[in-house]
């Protein structure tokens, strides 16, 4: 089998000039480009052109819209990179029905965990069906059996055995909903972002135009990122579908067993696009250091993004020096910033400039929220180097606003407000929480820190406590709850932070130790470890705080995480326990 | 089966796995000890890693080391374990039923 053509032969590339997602892909089923799926060993497993995923989604619509669905009703879905994914979300475009993409169980003994978040996510959807890959079937049925109103749920099987009746499709369209994007919020109180067909071509338009990645005939995607965030679906599933491009998949559990498979399939296919978080360049740099494949040619590669998460100067430095030899260019990387309320992207930076940074005093920036270049850049003691993300796209705004509201001046650090056709219309039936971040006038607070630079944004941290591990969005409450929920310690005894390393965000776990005795006190530290890396899949730091020192807490009695984490900052808590 | 009782022994040792092994289990026995000698370096003190070990939970191992650890084994022993069934692993015994029973399965 060969992988799918980069280019059309006769088709025009029409860049994201659409209405509606049915209708670009409508417009690239004209053509002999698509998917083509690998697998770990960079073997095809299959190939699916547009056009193909345009027959299988409308013989599913057919499927579903005869089974009685209701135009709005929503699809629960496996987000897995396999071919049926497509067939459901695209089937769901043209049935008028709104897909809502979920993420795979992460980790060894993680069952339990997951049936909690597919649940919460069932809740807060109101999905009627929930589709997954067959490994997961009988996990989407344990989760849908106290959901009464989920009619149909398992396999792709359960669709397959719907009968296809000769209805007429009812395509979404650009006043419509396109699908909820499960990445905001707790897992205990997850926000499902509501995603329109007119923010997504907005967003589309703009990722793919000059200001962002600029599409042209011959650009190829390669991509491993998982289709349940929206760097994945939107950034290497839309973006090029927009632009009629090819994309090759690897799955992200295969990426994290043979990273350099990704960097395999840009060198054998010509790829010219890909992204990840820092952490992905990170892995793929640890490990070609044993063995750098010698044929692999990186020179096609001209936009090497990087998003998700606090880009890492560092990993992003070691990374071009590894691969360099190979043929890959410094200058191809792209930082850009952006978060699923506002589809995907809202600043890219310029072709050709690779990363740049700006080395800031650390003291200033702690006690007077002010990026005030540091005297010598080098001395990482005083100075830290954040990278520049770029121009907010056209058509939309960007403001760093202080406490009071006003707008912030060059170097001065607050938080990141931004405006435009690509911010969301809101939660998915969640006014309350909608109104927490997006002003009647249509700005959208970011929750994250920054300040601007000449036109550039650079963002510096969260004002919220969201802790991002390997571009994972993971909240403290979540944490401290499964701390809590095995019974480790009780409720309100531990406050999960995560502090800037050199590779990235580390959780630290404070928990009040009402043990004594050196071995209880480690006992209870590994419990503690034992139960986030079982209910979570993430290792963390445990501190023991005495429990007449306690935990801070804010005026109103709310345990402060901030406060917790300045207090194990400045060294008030015993020394750590390194329980991981 | 005889060696589901494997989690009262001590695998580490290999006089015992030699014992295991002459009582009919051989392949087990081996994916035991292939286990072992990927956790040994995250044992906890004295305490022995037996087939009862919480392997998340029990040792020190590191979420990214316990997926490197189960693709190692799904490479050593060719086999490739649903997503699902990895969910619902936490011992060493579970582990190595699994890769016993994927074993059996594709005959």
């Amino acid at each position: 089998m060969n992988p799918l053509p980069t280019r059309n032969s006769q088709l025009a590339l029409r860049r994201a000039d659409y209405q509606s997602v049915p209708e670009m892909l409508d417009y690239a089923a004209h053509g002999e480009t698509g998917i083509t799926f690998y697998n770990v060993r960079g073997e095809i497993l299959s190939a699916l052109a547009w056009r193909e995923v345009r027959e299988r989604a409308q013989v599913t619509a057919r499927r579903l819209i005869g089974a009685g669905f209701a135009v709005g009703d929503r699809i629960l879905l496996t987000a897995d990179t396999w071919p049926g994914f497509f067939d459901v979300f695209f089937g769901a475009q043209y049935a008028g029905l709104l897909p809502v993409p979920v993420s795979i169980p992460v980790g060894i003994g993680g069952k339990e965990a997951y049936l909690d978040q597919l649940r919460r996510q069932l809740a807060a959807s109101g999905a009627v069906a929930a589709i997954g890959v067959d490994d997961l079937a009988g996990f989407l049925s344990d989760a849908a059996r106290e959901f009464p109103d989920v009619r149909l749920q398992g396999g792709l099987a359960a669709i397959d055995a719907l009968p296809e009746k000769p209805v007429d499709l009812r395509p979404l369209g650009p006043a419509d909903l396109c699908y909820i994007q499960f990445s905001s919020g707790s897992t205990r109180h997850p926000h499902g972002v509501q995603i329109t067909q007119s923010a997504l071509m907005a967003n589309l338009a703009g990722m793919t135009g000059p200001a962002g990645l600029d599409v042209v005939p011959g650009d190829r995607a390669v991509s491993w990122l998982p289709l349940y965030h929206d760097m994945g679906l939107i950034g290497f599933t839309m973006a090029p579908l927009s632009s009629q491009l090819s994309i090759d998949y690897l799955t992200p559990r295969d990426f994290a067993r043979r990273p350099t498979q990704w960097l395999n399939l840009i060198s054998r296919n010509r790829g010219t696009i890909a992204y990840s978080p820092s952490f992905g360049y990170d892995l793929a740099t640890r490990r070609a250091a044993n063995q750098l494949p010698t044929d692999l040619d990186l020179s096609s590669w001209r936009h090497a993004g990087i998003g998700g998460d606090m880009i890492r100067p560092d990993v992003l430095d070691r990374f071009a020096q590894t691969f360099e030899r190979v043929g890959f260019d410094r200058k191809a990387f792209i930082p850009s910033y952006g978060m699923a309320e506002v589809c995907l992207a809202i600043t890219f930076c310029p072709h050709g400039t690779g990363v740049r940074t700006d080395a800031i005093d650390r003291a200033v920036l702690a006690a007077e929220q002010r990026a005030v270049p540091a005297t010598d850049p080098t001395d990482e003691r005083r100075a830290r180097r954040f990278v520049l993300c770029g121009e907010v796209l056209p058509g939309h705004r960007l403001e760093v606003r202080g406490t009071d509201g006003k707008v912030l001046s060059d170097r001065d650090v607050g938080r990141i407000f931004v405006k435009g056709p690509s911010v969301m219309p809101g939660y998915f039936d969640e006014p309350e929480a909608t109104r927490e971040v997006l002003s009647d006038d249509g700005w959208l607070d970011t929750g994250d820190l920054g300040y601007t630079l000449a036109g550039d944004v650079v963002v510096t941290g969260r004002a919220k406590d969201l802790i991002i591990v390997n571009g994972r969005n993971v909240w403290p409450q979540d944490i401290e709850w499964a701390i809590e929920a095995r019974k480790v310690v009780k409720n309100g005894d531990s406050a999960a932070f995560s502090v800037d390393t050199v590779d990235g965000e580390r959780v630290v776990v404070a928990v009040l130790a009402r043990v004594s005795g050196e071995e209880a006190r480690q006992a209870l530290a590994r419990d503690v470890a034992g139960a986030v890396r079982e209910a979570i899949a993430v290792d963390c730091d445990v501190v023991l705080v005495p429990p007449t020192l306690g935990l801070p807490t804010t005026s109103s009695g709310k345990l402060s995480r901030a406060r917790t984490k300045a207090n194990y900052l400045a060294g008030l808590y015993a020394p750590k326990t390194e329980a991981a | 089966m005889l060696l589901r009782t494997a989690h009262q022994l001590t695998v580490e040792n290999d006089g015992i796995v030699d014992t295991i092994a002459l009582t009919g289990g051989t392949s087990r026995a081996h994916v035991i000890r292939e286990i072992c000698s990927h956790l040994e370096p995250y044992q906890v003190g004295e305490k022995p890693i037996t087939g009862e070990t919480v392997i998340a939970k029990d040792l020190t191992i590191d979420s990214l080391a316990i997926m490197d650890m189960v693709m190692e084994l799904e490479d050593r022993f060719d086999v490739s374990i649903p997503m699902s069934v990895i969910a619902e692993i936490h011992t060493v015994d579970q582990l190595a039923d699994t890769i016993q029973d994927l074993r059996a399965a594709r005959g």
